[in-house]
């Protein structure tokens, strides 16, 4: 968001990322965004938005094991960098304090309304 | 376990592999099938396929898709981006040189640029009917041996005659286009103002010659803007000038102050485009026009051209052979039934030509049409070839300063060998270099080109635009690019590339002199052209400098022609008189018949009194003068008097020129009666001495002078004055007085003159502009040959100096070679220049005679350039220390 450089997608990839950890390669992370946000999204997507949080320096990247049932090829394992981490945290912060400065969940509001 | 038999579609996974990144592709690939196998486990197969494809297309995306140029590395981008960059280390290490041939090409290319919107304006002119193939014009010729003639006008009879009997002619319309009544130029104001405007571009024509020539109309229409009796259109300009903001159609004209007989303004067209061959502001309508009695119906008056619309399909051939039919039973029947004995010679020679509309602008050599503007195809051709050779001239630096510089370039090709570069390769690195400098040079020549473009419409009359937006710039531009840089680079490319690297290695190879003999042939031909320039420069100008002040017959200095004095009337006498009582002037004559371009002309057979049936008729104009006219314009009477407006016989009283005398076959013509074919005769009272009233391209041809006092349109005023403004001034101050509504319009006689010879002086400029630039780039050429040459041999001067050569020695060692090639140059120019120059004067019945001064002065001249040139590099040289350039060694 403000001065964190990712978008809410980016962001979402980059939650899922740290969630998926050690499983964290391109097909895994669509199917992951698939179930939890119930929206469909191409592994090309995907994986663009992983290649644009690398080149923030927000992910890294390396190659993993070669693997059967994808034909014996090996997948690209990401992981998220301190400044990645840092970025999150921020953005969530950010959320955090708009939220507080926002009236209707504000303790005094309420009081004043019922007044 | 019957899913494992279903696969990933292979040819989606080739797709991807062929688009895809290299270093992407496992990764991919792995994820893809991956997936396809998760989707296997939910869906059906078809699924499962369907969603790869989905995925395949998904990655065509900018990151993931594998980079065409730059990343992969494509050899012959990498070798062209090699080339380039080696092209331009070289234009930076010999700045110099770079700078001569970029400049010398740029003036070539500009200089060409030029030429070609000149010849393409040329060519252009009436391209733009839609239905041009169909549109002609009709040509009577007349082709006896030893007397052969093409004209356009015919009486107006030949409309009806050709509507009725040719059904491939779809419409004919006629037209007068010189001043013939109204047509010409008039006194013209809309009917509710006073004060007149002289106003010029009047033809008449009929309704169909709007339709015929696709004239477009902003108003009106063009079946009915002229299908009224005195109606015209006019122009969308002058619509402009007079009804400002409106539509003008029904408004009153009145010409030359003529209120009985006032036009109306049926329509107005769009200004005619600059290139037609037809340019007029107003069109009298020739529906109800009768000129005379019986005008429309007879044979007289050949005054109408014909354009004629054939049907399409219609062969013009045929058509002309049968029109042949008017000829027969029309023309000759109309001179039989006068007793011309020529009837006969007009049934064998004569014979109507089709002119195609396009042909009339460039190929009407022969045809006599006048006030038609016509380009000739002559100076077109001149001009292509002069472009051609300019850039020759710069191509011819290009190659001799790269072959001269080979010396400098044979380490790099005989290394370049070495480590395995082919020839091809050489080639291309060579011709890249070649393209680029053609590239840049085209650029720079372009933008000259478009600077230069005003100075080059003065010099030759034209109103050219750079076509900047046109959609062939480009392509044009770049296919030049290509074609000059592979003419100029073709030959340094072949002789750079065919170095052999041992010798080139060991230093054997002699110092760029191998060509030597080669280049010292171009720096011929560099001259040969520029020579033959300046001689066709300097013959043009002493012929135009004789036409301008050789002895002509009349004098034409201090003549003040007082221009529309028909409309002074009955007060022309009152004017006369008025203008003799100021000092400074000394004769005052009316006519519309000046010896100058611009004022009336006519023509009509005369014989001696009694000889009509039996002899040829002399084709001869008829001029109506006063007693005045021949004292005021300086003329001299041979034999016999001049006319008196005391005699009253006089008004039958001719005088005659000499050519007339002599091709009547008169010694002594006072006293002889002539007469004309259309039956009166005059007495011949006296014999005036020829001069000239036509182009002096031409001999002066036969005349007659009739008396006619206060007639004419023109009151030319004969002066003494030093002043002349101040007696402008009085003279415009009594034209004031009796024409208050028109103001004075005049002209000067020597101006009119020097007019007549205004294509005799462009050519010449032309010349000039070219000869210059010629020698521009010849001198530009041989500077840069004599700079190298200086530089190869500074220490062979050295060692001369050190051993007590003097400076003169030295300074002849080095021009004596090249004056040796500027010489050869001349002994093959000045023949050269002479055959053209005098077959170019051929053209003129009045020419200077070829003299030796003209090769002696123009021969003086290049040597003293080409010494100039060459000498200051070469004193230098001479002057420069030896110490210098001994101490390295």
């Amino acid at each position: 968001m403000k001065e964190t450089g990712i978008g809410e997608f980016e962001e979402v990839i980059l939650l899922l990322v740290g969630i998926l950890d050690q499983n964290a390669y391109a097909f895994r992370i669509s199917e992951e965004f698939e179930s939890q946000t119930g929206r469909s999204i191409s592994i090309g997507a995907v994986h663009s938005a992983l290649e644009r949080l690398s080149g923030k320096g927000f992910l890294t990247s390396e190659m993993g094991k070669p693997s059967a049932g994808r034909g014996g090829r090996r997948k690209r394992i990401y992981s998220i960098t301190a400044s990645g981490r840092r970025a999150l945290t921020a953005s969530r912060d950010f959320r955090i304090s708009l939220w507080s400065q926002f009236p209707d969940f504000s303790v005094d509001q309420l009081s004043f309304v019922f007044n | 376990m019957k899913k494992h038999h279903h696969i990933p579609p292979r040819f989606a996974e080739k797709i991807l592999n062929q688009i895809i990144r290299p270093d992407l592709a496992e990764e991919v690939l792995g994820d893809l099938e991956e997936k396809f196998y998760a989707t296997l486990v939910k869906r059906s197969s078809f699924r499962a396929r369907l969603n790869y494809w989905y995925q395949v297309l998904n990655y065509l995306r900018p990151f993931a898709i594998r980079k065409r140029s730059g990343a992969s590395h494509s050899n012959p981008i990498v070798m062209f981006s090699h080339n380039i960059k080696i092209a331009r280390r070289s234009i930076l290490k010999q700045k110099m040189y770079a700078a001569i041939k970029i400049g010398g090409f740029s003036i070539g290319i500009a200089a060409c640029l030029l030429i070609a919107l000149f010849i393409r304006e040329e060519l252009s002119y009436d391209k733009h009917y839609a239905d041009g193939d169909n549109i002609y014009r009709l040509v009577g010729a007349y082709d006896e041996p030893g007397e052969s003639w093409k004209g356009v006008t015919l009486p107006a009879i030949i409309k009806p005659l050709l509507e009725e009997g040719f059904p491939e002619i779809e419409k004919t319309g006629r037209l007068i286009i010189f001043d013939f009544f109204a047509s010409g130029n008039n006194q013209f104001r809309p009917v509710n103002e006073m004060q007149n405007t002289y106003e010029e571009g009047f033809v008449y024509a009929d309704p169909e010659t709007l339709e015929i020539l696709e004239i477009p109309m902003v108003y009106g229409y063009q079946t009915l803007a002229l299908s009224e009796p005195n109606t015209l259109v006019i122009s969308q300009k002058k619509a402009d000038k007079y009804f400002p903001g409106e539509n003008p159609v029904g408004r009153m004209i009145i010409l030359n102050e003529n209120e009985s007989n006032p036009y109306k303004i049926g329509g107005v067209m769009e200004n005619f485009p600059s290139n037609s061959h037809l340019q007029c502001d107003f069109i009298l309508t020739l529906t109800g026009k009768e000129f005379w009695p019986g005008e429309q119906s007879d044979w007289n008056g050949y005054v109408y051209d014909s354009y004629l619309k054939l049907r399409p399909g219609s062969n013009p051939v045929d058509l002309e052979e049968k029109l042949l039919s008017i000829r027969d039973n029309h023309i000759v029947v109309d001179y039989e039934s006068r007793g011309d004995q020529r009837a006969g010679d007009i049934k064998e020679y004569f014979s109507f030509q089709l002119q195609p509309v396009k042909d009339i602008y460039l190929r009407s050599d022969d045809i006599l049409d006048n006030n038609v503007p016509h380009g000739d195809l002559k100076v077109v051709w001149v001009f292509g070839a002069i472009a051609v050779f300019i850039l020759l001239l710069a191509c011819i630096n290009f190659i001799n300063l790269s072959t001269a510089k080979s010396a400098n370039r044979a380490k790099e090709v005989g290394l370049r060998k070495v480590v395995g570069s082919y020839r091809s390769g050489l080639v291309s690195q060579f011709m890249t270099e070649s393209l680029v400098f053609s590239f840049i040079s085209f650029i720079i020549g372009a933008l000259l080109a478009w600077i230069l473009l005003p100075y080059f419409n003065l010099l030759s009359g034209k109103s050219l635009v750079f076509p900047w937006s046109a959609w062939w710039l480009v392509p044009g531009f770049i296919s030049s690019i290509v074609i000059t840089g592979i003419m100029a680079g073709f030959y340094p490319a072949l002789y750079l590339s065919a170095f052999k690297p041992i010798d080139v290695l060991k230093g054997k190879l002699s110092r760029g002199s191998s060509s030597s003999k080669m280049r010292g042939g171009m720096v011929i031909f560099q001259f040969t052209t520029s020579i033959v320039l300046m001689i066709c420069t300097f013959i043009t100008y002493q012929q135009m400098t004789f036409i301008l002040n050789t002895k002509i017959g009349f004098d034409k200095e201090q003549v003040v022609m007082i221009q529309g004095a028909n409309t002074l009337g009955k007060k022309r006498a009152a004017f006369k008189n008025e203008l003799l009582q100021l000092s400074e002037v000394m004769t005052v004559t009316q006519s519309s018949y000046f010896p100058v371009s611009g004022t009336q002309r006519n023509g009509d057979s005369f014989w001696k009194e009694g000889r009509s049936k039996l002899d040829k008729g002399v084709g001869s104009q008829i001029w109506w003068v006063d007693q005045d006219y021949i004292p005021a314009l300086g003329m001299k009477l041979v034999s016999g008097r001049n006319f008196s407006a005391e005699m009253a016989s006089d008004s039958s009283a001719m005088i005659i020129n000499q050519t007339m005398a002599k091709q009547l076959g008169l010694e002594d013509p006072v006293g002889e009666r002539i007469t004309v074919s259309w039956g009166r005769s005059w007495n011949v009272i006296g014999m005036v001495e020829d001069f000239h009233f036509e182009s002096m391209k031409g001999d002066v041809e036969p005349l007659c002078l009739v008396f006619g006092q206060y007639s004419g349109s023109i009151v030319s005023v004969k002066v003494n004055t030093k002043d002349m403004a101040g007696t402008l001034a009085s003279i415009s101050r009594l034209w004031e007085e009796f024409m208050p509504a028109q103001p004075i319009r005049y002209a000067f006689l020597d101006e009119r003159y020097a007019r007549m010879y205004a294509d005799v002086e462009r050519t010449g400029k032309v010349f000039t502009a070219f000869a210059v630039l010629a020698i521009v780039v010849a001198c530009l050429g041989l500077f840069a040959l004599s700079a190298f040459m200086v530089e190869q041999r500074s220490k062979e001067i050295s060692v001369r100096k050190v051993l007590g050569a003097s400076l003169g020695s030295i300074f002849n060692l080095l021009t004596l070679n090249f004056l040796r090639l500027v010489l050869i140059a001349m002994v093959i120019a000045m023949p050269i220049g002479w055959y053209v120059m005098r077959k170019w004067l051929e053209d003129y019945a009045n020419r200077i005679e070829i003299t030796w001064e003209v090769f002696a002065i123009t021969g003086i001249a290049v040597l003293l350039i080409a010494l100039l040139t060459i000498s200051s590099e070469s004193i230098k040289a001479a002057l420069i220390n030896p110490a210098k350039k001994l101490r390295s060694e």
